[in-house]
């Protein structure tokens, strides 16, 4: 891609190296942005400048945070002895999204596979053994992908935790909500059987 | 099961052809690189929605040309069942049972199962430990999806217990945690595929030792066996005794993916000590036991398709082999050979209704 102007290729060059995004994309990117006030554009970059320099990382749980402690930690409404372990992020936004739980999380920062180079040194698991040390913790809900790297992460995590009086559970795996039997892989309907559910479960 | 018509459009050599099979025995000959291997690869391509020779289907087009049809039309049951395959331009594959689009290739495989011989199949013999282990997992798959489902686990786990001793002798680490996972993990799905690998085996072994010496005409003292480190001891036992040596080594030193189908010859190692022809009489025997357990399971009798068979086995030999194939066996057979007097000879020999076909 050829430029008129030096400017006009770094930032394009700039764009084109976030995730998913090619110089095409860019470029359409950085020419709306040209289209804009000069403030609104201010506002665009220091949100990304002020975001990077003063984001942090809850003390607690790893979540991101603006203070030492997450909005989550230092809420009195969520159930603080209940922990749920989540690899990243992401699944904690995609869990809040549900509206449907209530006590904090830890984020892993990962999950044990090490043939990607992760041991369990490069997690944040102490830090969870320490808090479920120190919090009185009830219940710990592991959220992993269902996967070999992410049962390899739960037996682990147990293990290190099983002298601690604490209920462990996982998050159920089984027939997608509105799907059909038919269409399920073997391996999930299999699991599905051998993991079924008390009915009156289901309705409550 | 009978392939009655099979139309092959750009698929290897092939641009365009039809071929009809009008008796339960056909033999296919013709002169060097016509297209016979290429000709029983079509029909394996119909029962397994892939090629039993080549990765890509890049390589199965015609070269200069882009994409691929298989078309077959069997019967079975006293019905006709069509088959289409296609490759489309994109490269994406497309299978249909009478004119109904697959979601997955797996609903497919299975369905009109064949067994391939071909010559460099004698690698199984004289190979190492692994390309016993790849034959008897692609038949115990097919026998049981369960079966393929747990190896793959324990693969993918003893990969992970790999790096991760690696990792350890690099850094010193003394907490063994993570392998005791690691070890419970494999434990689970490695002690299962063991008793899988066993009950079958001990179908699989005698039926090839039946076969060996029916073909050879005399007992040669041949002797198949299961080996692996746990009929001495569980999984369990065997990893927690080996945790050094495994440290040690940096990798899982004994378990099920280091199983093997052992061979003996009156106590001599039989892929040092057997001369060729006996090498493929064992190969026949092997295959011809994995037919016998398809059969029974499925019911039915797979398709054999016998590629170049006439190469090393003497007469007495080839003579026992086709009786089995063409006369014991009632189901549909393919044969190949470049000799066109010697194929119609020896099929003649056996008194039943056969075609052939002259590429
Ligand atoms: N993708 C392809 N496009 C065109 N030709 C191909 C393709 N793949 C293989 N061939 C050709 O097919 C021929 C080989 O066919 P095949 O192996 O079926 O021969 P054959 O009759 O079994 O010979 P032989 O008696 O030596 O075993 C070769 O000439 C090869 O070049
Ligand atoms: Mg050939
Ligand atoms: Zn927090």
């Amino acid at each position: 891609m050829q430029f008129s102007s030096s400017l006009l290729e770094n930032a394009v060059n700039e764009f084109s190296k976030l995730p998913g995004i090619g110089k095409k994309t860019a470029l359409r990117l950085v020419l709306h942005l040209l289209k804009q006030d000069v403030g609104r554009v201010q506002m665009f970059s220091d949100a990304v400048t002020t975001l990077r320099q003063q984001i942090k990382y809850c003390q607690r749980c790893f979540n991101i945070a603006d203070a030492n402690t997450c909005s989550i930690c230092a809420s009195p409404l969520r159930k603080q002895r209940m922990i749920c372990v989540v690899e990243n992020i992401r699944d904690v936004i995609a869990i809040e999204a549900t509206q449907q739980y209530s006590g904090t999380y830890h984020v892993l920062g990962g999950i044990i596979s090490p043939l990607d180079g992760v041991g369990p040194d490069q997690l944040n698991i102490e830090a969870l053994v320490h808090r479920l040390q120190q919090e009185q913790t009830e219940e710990l809900i592991f959220a992993l992908n269902p996967n070999i790297q992410g049962d390899t992460t739960i037996y682990y995590i147990q293990k290190k935790t099983q002298h601690l009086p604490v209920k462990v559970t996982t998050i159920a795996r089984g027939i997608a909500f509105g799907g059909e039997l038919e269409y399920a892989d073997e391996m999930t309907l299999g699991r599905s059987i051998s993991n079924r559910l008390p009915v009156e479960r289901l309705v409550k | 099961m009978q392939l009655q018509q099979l139309s092959i459009v750009q698929f290897k050599n092939y641009i365009q052809q039809r071929f009809e099979f009008t008796e339960r025995i056909t033999g296919i000959c013709g002169k060097n690189g016509i297209g016979k291997t290429n000709l029983l690869d079509a029909v394996y391509y119909l029962g397994f929605t892939k090629s039993y020779f080549t990765k890509t289907d890049a390589a199965n087009t015609h070269h200069g040309a882009t994409g691929f049809r298989i078309e077959g039309v069997f019967e079975k049951e006293a019905n006709t069942h069509k088959v289409v395959c296609i490759l489309r331009e994109t490269g994406k594959k497309e299978f249909y049972y009478n004119e109904q689009a697959y979601d997955k290739m797996a609903q497919h495989i299975g369905r009109f199962p064949a067994v391939f011989i071909a010559p460099d199949d004698v690698h199984i013999i004289t190979e190492g430990s692994e390309e016993r282990r790849r034959f008897m997992d692609a038949l115990f798959s097919q026998l049981d999806s369960h079966y393929l489902q747990q190896l793959m686990e324990y693969n993918k786990v003893l990969q992970q217990k790999n790096s991760y001793l690696k990792l350890l002798a690099e850094r010193s680490v003394s907490d063994y945690s993570l392998l005791d996972v690691y070890d419970a993990q494999l434990v689970k799905t490695g002690s299962s595929v063991y008793e899988k690998r066993n009950a079958y085996l001990q179908q699989l072994l005698p039926l090839a030792g039946t076969f060996y010496q029916q073909i050879a005409g005399v007992d040669e003292g041949l002797e198949l066996a299961y080996q692996t480190s746990l009929h001495q001891y569980p999984m369990q036992q065997l990893l927690q005794q080996n945790r050094d040596k495994d440290i040690a080594a940096q990798r899982t030193t004994q378990g099920i993916h280091r199983d093997d189908i052992g061979m003996s010859f009156s106590g001599e190692v039989f892929k040092t000590t057997a001369s060729q022809g006996q090498r493929k009489s064992l190969l026949f025997a092997l295959k011809l036991a994995e037919f016998e357990m398809l059969k029974i399971t499925k019911g039915f009798a797979p398709l054999l398709l016998l590629d170049d068979v006439f190469e090393k086995l003497d007469a007495s030999r080839m003579h026992n082999l086709l009786q089995w194939v063409c006369v014991q066996n009632n189901g549909q057979v393919l044969i190949t050979d470049t000799h066109k007097e010697r194929l119609q000879q020896h099929l003649a020999a056996l008194q039943k209704p056969f075609q052939l076909i002259e590429l």
